[in-house]
């Protein structure tokens, strides 16, 4: 036990300035540049922005916001929403635990005559709902409520639904049969239009129509899903996009597209996208 | 063939089967979205290719790799049977599951949230619980790391640990450090999402722990190529390691100066000030040090092996060194790329010019130069170096594996050096495909479908590679035991605590963590920013 403590002795010696100096040499480096960032260098861009010192900190921590170089404007218009629709956690826990039971029975004493008990619509003039996604239904029907979006019929149904309710209807359809898209129509397809689906027109400044409405795309969570939806309805949407006459969507995203699209390529998408219920 | 040496053939040859399907889709995506496959593939098919891509050589490559070459290591150079070899046995099994486990959902279209998540893009919980198995029993392998060096010290009172064993133990330490911010991640943020319990998902906090765990990750990946430099290549030349001591100092501010970093892939993020901006760039300026001084190390002990092969002026020793053997011409055209690499790097580093390539191809160009390039050529010669003692057998000839490097190394130059220009020119990354009909896209083709032929060249090279380790298991020349580590000029006989093991420095790297990160993740839980909606992938 002696010898190996006595040989460890002097490395021990050894080891303290290696201790001492790299901790100083680590911990200056770690000071100065804490020094420089949090305190030198935004005061200094302070200056230039008429900001005072502590301003210029905080702004630089991220306590405050903008910019310590940059005075930050202050904008007091209000925005008026397209949408009364707020993605809050609240909303999307009240959606993720719809009860499907209620909903049949809401559907079956409300929405069954125009979109039918699965979701199949009997008319041209009314979407299927079958298989659509649960948020994109909750949307329409909460912007009817709103007034967001208005309909002859929709509007006066959809206040008469509170919102546990909207969510159980929206839960009932989105749980029927998924929609894919028909591999009849997409064959039948011109390149034309499945290269607008596919890659959009850049030219035209017209994102690919499947950026969004692929299933697991990078879309908004209310995009509704298209794949086997009646023709009709989606150039009678898509033709009230374009003229602005429905304008609850975010960003106007919709009406962008569709203002840009030609009347060829509007039906010609819509036939792309239609109906093919077995 | 002895069992550790059956271990380590395992885990090499699950990370180069991964590296050589990640060659072949990632020559499919160049080719897609060159304007030569313009027409081909969907954009869905694409994300998938490219996740896959990601993770095989992101994590089944690497991982697999180190693994294989630590146990290697603690065996070889510290001359000592391996501690716990069923643990490393069932670690191995583990993380196979895991790549199992990981890569079924990626088939499926069910994660397309590419190797680096992306959250609140969503996979499906499989994948992020096939990754969790991979790290979980690459812990394992570090612990097995710990042990080894700790026992061999107990053995060998007041000796120097083996510097090939003490950078290796280094990237272990190294590798706990770093998964504490994914981890934190998977297991706090997104695997929750994933199985539904909440529907929401905090950007900016996910954002800023990945960042943690994104810039030292490199550097694990890096470190068995320095480990290669300093305790290979002078023996490989012929020669002697210029200085025991750089190397572990080099290790060392490895350890030290790539954990504190990682916010510098943050420097277009809002969620945080500009003054933790400022204080992690400056940090990560001093990775370069260790760099530099490998550079400068491993360039004077080839000088030593040049000079002693009868290299005369200024710079003839260059031409004198032993450039047919595979090490050490890997590490010369390793030497190259890392220049164009490391000047590429600083320009990412710096907050300004980083605006300007930043989400662009020059950023992908960049990483496929440091590490597809640097790195794995390093890997490519470490395999060379190790197979015949694996084996016992040795090559006919080395011509083929030459031919092999410089394959390589002229297929990244041709992969990269156009990205990076077409980076500049604003050419976006993460895309599935270009419309070249855009007249400004238009001028980028050329250079798009250059790079390409460079990721051919790459697929060739990375048969050929997989080739001559193959053919080797049946090569009738039986191998010569020769030695495999350098030993430095002045060999150490005895070397401070400090550069010994790791305690004063993993205080160190606490203390830096916690001025570095402590604030910037604390604001999320003082004032918790909005959450973004969880975007399921399916």
């Amino acid at each position: 036990m002696m010898s190996p403590h006595r040989v460890s002795s002097e490395p021990h010696v050894l080891d303290q300035p290696w201790r001492l100096w790299s901790t100083v040499a680590v911990m200056s480096i770690l000071l100065i540049g804490i020094l420089l960032g949090v305190v030198v260098i935004p005061v200094v861009q302070g200056w230039g922005a008429g900001l005072d010192a502590y301003t210029a900190i905080c702004r630089a921590l991220g306590i405050l916001p903008g910019s310590p170089a940059q005075p930050q404007p202050l904008d007091k218009t209000l925005a008026t929403p397209v949408s009364q629709v707020v993605w809050t956690p609240l909303v999307l826990q009240i959606l993720a635990r719809a009860d499907v039971a209620k909903g049949r029975v809401k559907v079956q004493e409300v929405c069954v005559a125009c979109h039918g008990e699965a979701g199949v619509s009997p008319s041209p003039d009314f979407p299927h709902l079958a298989g659509q996604s649960g948020a994109a239904i909750y949307k329409q029907l909460y912007d009817y409520r709103t007034g967001s979006r208005t309909h002859p019929l929709m509007t006066d149904l959809a206040k008469s639904l509170d919102e546990p309710t909207i969510a159980d209807v929206a839960a009932y359809y989105a749980g029927q049969a998924q929609r894919n898209l028909n591999p009849v129509t997409l064959a039948n397809a011109p390149p034309s239009i499945v290269h607008l689906v596919e890659l959009g027109d850049p030219r035209r400044n017209i994102p690919p129509c499947a950026s969004c409405h692929r299933q697991g795309s990078g879309g908004p969570i209310e995009t509704p899903v298209l794949a086997e939806q009646r023709d009709e309805y989606l150039i009678q949407q898509m033709k009230l996009y374009a003229s602005s006459e429905r304008r609850n969507d975010v960003y106007a995203r919709m009406r962008l597209i569709a203002s840009r699209l030609t009347e060829e390529e509007i039906i010609g998408l819509a036939r792309y996208y239609r109906a093919g219920f077995k | 063939m002895r069992n550790v040496d059956r271990l380590c053939l395992a885990h090499f040859w699950v990370a180069f089967g991964a590296f050589l399907f990640a060659c072949v889709i990632g020559l499919w995506q160049m080719w897609v979205r060159s304007p030569l496959g313009a027409k081909v593939g969907t954009p869905e098919q694409y994300f998938i290719s490219v996740t896959a891509h990601g993770v095989s050589m992101a994590y089944v490559l690497t991982t697999f790799f180190i693994m294989g070459f630590g146990y290697f290591v603690a065996v070889t150079a510290l001359n000592r049977k391996l501690p716990g070899r069923w643990w490393a046995w069932g670690a191995y099994w583990v993380a196979l599951l895991g790549v199992v486990v990981t890569l079924i959902p990626i088939g499926l279209g069910k994660a397309t949230v590419l190797f680096t998540f992306y959250p609140p893009l969503m996979a499906s919980v499989w994948f992020y619980i096939g990754l969790v198995m991979v790290v979980a029993a690459s812990w394992v392998w570090c612990v097995l790391m710990l042990v080894a060096m700790r026992t061999w010290k107990q053995e060998n009172p007041a000796r120097p640990v083996p510097l090939a064993m003490f950078a290796t133990v280094a990237n272990a330490v190294l590798w706990l450090w770093t998964t504490v911010g994914v981890a934190a991640e998977l297991l706090f943020q997104v695997i929750p999402a994933a199985l539904g319990f909440v529907q929401t998902i905090d950007v900016g906090l996910s954002r800023t722990l990945f960042s943690w765990t994104l810039h030292a990750i490199v550097y694990f990946w890096l470190l068995p190529a320095y480990i290669a430099f300093y305790t290979m290549v002078p023996r490989a030349a012929g020669g002697r390691l210029y200085s025991d001591t750089m190397g572990r100092l080099t290790f060392i501010l490895f350890l030290i100066y790539s954990l504190p970093v990682g916010m510098h892939h943050l420097l277009m993020d809002p969620e945080h000030g500009n003054a933790t901006k400022f204080v992690q760039v400056l940090l990560t300026a001093f990775v370069a040090v260790p760099t530099l001084l490998t550079i400068f190390t491993i360039t004077a002990s080839l000088e030593i092996a040049g000079r002693l092969r009868g290299g005369r002026g200024v710079l003839g020793w260059i031409a004198a060194l032993p450039w047919e053997r595979p090490m050490v011409l890997a590490t010369g055209l390793a030497f190259v790329m890392l220049g164009f690499g490391g000047f590429g790097g600083i320009v990412n580093m710096g907050y300004g010019m980083n605006a300007m390539v930043h989400n662009t191809s020059w950023v992908t160009a960049h990483f496929h130069l440091i590490f597809g390039g640097s790195v794995v050529i390093m890997y490519f010669a470490i395999a060379y170096e190790i197979w015949p003692r694996l084996t016992g057998r040795d090559y006919k000839s080395l011509a083929p594996l030459r031919l092999q490097l410089w394959l390589w190394f002229v297929g990244i130059m041709v992969m990269t050096l156009p990205w990076h220009w077409l980076g500049l020119q604003g050419q976006w990354r993460r895309v599935s495909n270009f419309n070249y009909a855009d007249p400004i896209i238009a001028a980028w083709g050329p250079w798009v479908v250059v790079s390409f032929g460079g990721g051919v060249i790459l697929l060739v090279s990375a048969f050929l590679f997989t080739w001559n380790l193959a053919t080797l298991h049946r090569s009738t020349v039986l191998a010569a035991v020769r030695p495999l580590f350098a030993l430095a000029v002045h060999p150490p006989q005895r070397v401070p605590a400090a550069l010994n093991g790791f305690g004063l420095w993993n205080v160190l790297v606490l203390v830096l963590m916690v001025l570095a990160y402590g604030f910037p993740i604390a604001q999320f839980l003082i004032e918790p920013s909005p959450s973004a909606i969880v975007h399921r992938v399916r």
